[in-house]
């Protein structure tokens, strides 16, 4: 059983804080996706508060047919599109595919949205990201790589690297602090 | 924070936990406000490298979401636990062929009770024919209650003589001589 599912159970369950992680997890996903139809990042916030709002409305009749994230992201397409009907402003003739707005790297259909501002943040953060990648022992940064870039599980890259996923989670942490700390030290300039 | 809380955490940004560690988590991230800032930023960083957007709403998204939440209801559902491992699952070939074999079966079987209910008198003698002829006669005509009743006499014999006609035919023919058993005259 995936993470997802057992979360979804949990807050089926009557757990709601375990709802907050899946909010956590999915926000910058479903935000970037409405973005594509909602070109106001204020009110595209408000979109996707409500499609989560309506996720946890529906959370009860989900029974894991597909991952949470497909589910999910349906809602937040709908959401976005009734929106922009109540708008009387027309929604985009093509829909991204979930999986694709998942995976694409450089969705610069959605990103074309973005305010100057946020993206010189994104930049910004990439490039801080990289460097700190770049910067990390081999074995750490590969480690990193393959689960970000190449979406292996932990125990795939332990085969691929041969060594324990003990090792692999480790490895995986180590190259997050190190991030993390760029990441704070790049927000500090920036105040 | 401890560094093993922190592995946890960067694990659960990687879907990657199960069980014990991830009750441990939750029981964390429900007491700690700084296991959540630190998880945010894991997933901050993950989701950069996915580009998905800059944070910049993160932190308000969540606030306000939870804030909202808050006057929602709480489900009270029993936890199932679905263990998608044990349940023996099968090659989509599997299916594939045996939907086929359940099909030629099918087509096989209806074949067999199509022979078996076709009638067998054409290759009676028409004489025996007159003889079960009577005896089915007897038995159904006195059973049904749904035989016409033609008020004129000579109506009823015309009726009843295309109603022999067609039970000779269908003898000679093969086609089904149901008609014989719903209605003759009482006489013939």
């Amino acid at each position: 059983m995936s993470v997802d599912q057992e979360l979804v159970l949990r807050v089926q369950a009557g757990d709601k804080k375990a709802f907050d992680i899946l909010i956590m997890k999915y926000q910058q996903r479903i935000v970037h996706v409405i973005t594509g139809f909602v070109h106001d990042p204020v009110e595209a916030l408000d979109v996707a508060q409500e499609a989560f709002i309506k996720a946890y409305r529906a959370l009860p009749n989900f029974r894991g047919d597909s991952a949470f994230y497909t589910w999910l992201y349906r809602i937040a397409i709908n959401t976005a599109k009734n929106y922009l009907t109540a708008a009387a402003r027309r929604p985009p003739a093509t829909d991204v595919d979930a999986m694709d707005a998942t995976n694409f790297y450089d969705a610069s259909e959605l990103k074309e949205f973005e305010t100057p501002e946020s993206r010189l943040m994104s930049t910004e953060l990439e490039q801080t990201i990289h460097s700190a990648i770049e910067s990390l022992p081999e074995e750490t940064a590969t480690a990193i790589k393959l689960r970000e870039f190449e979406g292996m599980s932990y125990e795939e890259i332990a085969q691929a690297m041969d060594c324990p996923i003990g090792t692999v989670r480790s490895r995986i942490f180590r190259a997050r602090e190190a991030i993390d700390k760029q990441i704070q030290e790049m927000m500090s300039e920036g105040e | 924070m401890t560094t093993d809380q922190n592995i946890l955490l960067s694990a659960l940004v990687d879907g990657e936990l199960q069980g014990e560690e991830l009750d441990q988590v939750l029981q964390l991230l429900a007491t700690s406000a700084q296991a959540k800032i630190q998880l945010e930023r894991y997933q901050l960083s993950s989701d950069v490298l996915h580009g998905y957007g800059s944070g910049n709403q993160q932190q308000d998204l969540t606030t306000r979401l939870s804030a909202a939440l808050a006057d929602e209801v709480q489900y009270t559902k029993t936890l199932e636990r679905k263990e998608t491992s044990q349940l023996i699952s099968f090659p989509q070939q599997f299916w594939k062929q045996t939907a086929g074999l359940a099909i030629a079966a099918s087509v096989g079987a209806l074949a067999v009770v199509g022979v078996m209910t076709q009638p067998q008198n054409q290759l009676v003698p028409m004489a025996s024919i007159a003889a079960i002829d009577d005896s089915v006669e007897t038995m159904m005509v006195a059973q049904a209650s749904d035989r016409w009743t033609v008020d004129e006499q000579e109506v009823e014999e015309r009726l009843n003589t295309y109603l022999l006609d067609h039970n000779e035919y269908t003898s000679a023919s093969g086609v089904f001589s149901y008609a014989r058993v719903v209605s003759y005259g009482s006489g013939q």
